[in-house]
């Protein structure tokens, strides 16, 4: 039986019902991994050993008749920009090169609780700035349905493991559509919650009033189970406080809950841009819905002009802020040694090992905080989230759900988008930066394949994703959008490798 | 919008404690003059009446912020003596 092909659920099922035991689909996953890693290069850090002893102290607490948890044996990888205690958390820096965090993340923390096996840290751009996982100090992740393709980012080594059948599920965190974006083109589902439903405690800052962490799942269900362990207040976070202290969702088989007609809308903005493969399988994806019975219409997000502008200005300004504490003194790489050098000339000198783009970052977020700067950029950004949520509220008032594509493009060769013009990348964030400056939840989830233009009939296509989102923490409603979408659509299938 | 200089971005550069090679200079100018003026697209928008977020908790509400003991060593690169972290010279 390959029980790598596993979902979630699947797994914990049968390692709690003694079908199998937690040590054989923990080695059949890292048996996989050693099988496909050379082609796909999601993990920076196989946690192997660990996880071994990890899956047979489950076993002996199943045979002793223990209660084994919710994600009992469920091996995930978790993003390396998230401290697991002991592993290496790198955020594919050499600036967090020797970094071993003494904690555990909240999140993490929940996860070993409920029973689930980290397997390993995965893949990320550096410090999560990237949408293609390429800008990585361990080279970059490929996509496992075209492996001359990104698989998306930053959470890319989430998305990747996950499709690749390296783990049942994954956390990622998404600051600008970090989750969702991956998860588009890799043809899984991933999930933003609201902004301070999951902890970031233990996660590595970048643009804390955008970002949370997030799971990745090959199904919904999979993906809600997660969310039921990680969500949740936690008073190491202090924005996690309006927040139920243990909310549950559910993934559509409580039976018992009376489906009411959910009114969608496609948002125009979104699907305007996209290339017109994508929105063909979008507007197909809302034919589908249609056919579910939801009341399905065009509608319009007018604010979404801004919020690139708005978004790349509020990423930089925090960013150039958080970077600030990576003097590499107190923790770091090796090779620097401060003997000899004045303070100053020291961090400068240190902190010239930051990738380019973490450099470029940091500039232009000390350019628009300067003096002088501050009214014209990072209010006026902070306006534009004003001005978001506004329309978003009104929307909400007729909408369950709003839909579009997660990604305006298809996955793209690697190399293709990092070259001179950095714009370049930014602009493909344009559907997912909206939740993150709203607060909203959104999720992505597998809408179709494309064949791709460059290689027409070579394969079983690209992946689309669908992107819903949901008002503030109606995380329920969109799951059950997500799920409803996912049993109509049944686009759901693994990659060959 | 003024033009982005390469002055401007060395003493970015020295702001933010990154020490950037001739070539970076060059190469980044360009590059963040592209980004600011895309950054620029925010003037064009009629704000006066939008109030900028801000956060829901009150101070209040936030726990103690009192020390506690950690156990385990928070503290990374080799360059260590007698128990502390060693760091460049401060003058």
């Amino acid at each position: 039986m390959e029980l790598f092909r596993l979902s979630a659920g699947q797994a914990a099922g049968g390692i709690k019902g003694r079908e199998f035991s937690a040590e054989e689909y923990v080695c059949q996953l890292l048996e996989r991994i050693k099988k496909v890693e050379p082609k796909v290069n999601a993990f920076v850090t196989v946690n192997s050993k660990e996880a071994l002893e990890q899956a047979r102290a489950l076993d002996k607490k199943i045979r002793d008749g223990q209660d084994a948890g919710a994600l009992a044996g469920v091996a995930l990888s978790i993003k390396d920009n998230i401290c697991v205690k002991g592993l290496r958390t790198t955020c594919a820096s050499k600036m967090l090169e020797r970094y071993v965090p003494p904690y555990d993340a909240t999140v993490v923390r929940r996860l070993k609780q409920a029973g689930a096996i980290i397997i390993g840290k995965v893949n990320l751009d550096e410090f999560a700035m990237g949408s293609t996982t390429e800008l990585s100090r361990h080279g970059p992740t490929r996509n496992p349905w075209d492996i001359s393709r990104v698989p998306g980012g930053s959470s890319g080594g989430s998305a990747a493991s996950v499709a690749a059948l390296e783990c049942a599920a994954s956390l990622g965190s998404d600051t600008g559509g970090s989750v969702r974006c991956p998860a588009s083109f890799c043809s899984v589902v991933g999930l933003k919650p609201t902004y301070g439903l999951v902890s970031r405690y233990g996660l590595v800052s970048y643009a804390n009033s955008l970002e949370q962490v997030g799971p990745v799942g090959r199904t919904v269900e999979d993906v809600a189970a997660v969310m039921n362990v990680i969500a949740g207040t936690d008073e190491h976070d202090h924005t996690t406080a309006a927040v139920d202290a243990r909310p549950v969702y559910s993934a559509g088989h409580d039976g018992g809950r009376q489906q009411q007609q959910l009114r969608v809308g496609l948002v125009k903005e979104f699907v305007e841009g996209a290339d017109s493969a994508v929105v063909k399988v979008i507007y197909s994806a809302m034919d589908t819905l249609a056919k579910q019975d939801c009341r399905c219409e065009e509608t319009s997000l007018g604010a979404v002009k801004y919020a690139l502008a708005s978004y790349y200005t509020i990423a930089m300004a925090e960013a150039s802020s958080n970077l600030a504490r990576y003097d590499n003194v107190r923790y770091g790489f090796d090779d620097l040694n401060p003997e000899g050098y004045e303070w100053n000339s020291y961090f400068a000198k240190a902190r010239s090992n930051f990738g380019e783009e973490v450099k470029r970052r940091i500039i232009v977020g000390s350019y628009v905080l300067s003096s002088g700067y501050y009214g014209k950029y990072y209010l006026k950004a902070q306006q534009v989230r004003s001005i978001l949520r506004k329309e978003l509220k009104s929307l909400f008032k007729h909408y369950d759900v709003l839909i579009g594509p997660t990604m305006p493009i298809l996955p793209f060769k690697i190399g293709e988008k990092i070259e001179d013009d950095p714009l370049k990348m930014y602009l493909v964030d344009v559907d997912t930066v909206v939740a993150n400056l709203a607060g909203n939840p959104a999720i992505s989830v597998p809408a179709g394949f494309v064949a791709a233009a460059a290689a027409p009939g070579d394969d079983g296509g690209l992946p689309v994703g669908l992107q819903m989102m949901a008002d503030e923490f109606q995380e329920q409603k969109m799951l059950d959008a997500a799920f409803l979408f996912e049993g109509a659509a049944k686009v759901q299938r693994s990659p060959e490798l | 919008m003024a033009a982005v200089t390469k002055d401007q971005v060395k003493h970015l550069g020295w702001l933010a404690r990154i020490e950037l090679s001739d070539a970076e200079l060059d190469r980044y100018t360009a590059q963040i003059e592209g980004i600011i003026k895309y950054l620029d697209k925010l003037d064009s928008i009629p704000l006066e009446e939008a109030k900028p977020i801000v956060a829901k908790k009150k101070f209040s509400n936030l726990r103690a912020d009192e020390p506690a003991a950690f156990k385990g060593d928070a503290l990374g690169t080799k360059y260590r003596r007698d128990g502390f972290v060693k760091g460049p010279r401060m003058v």
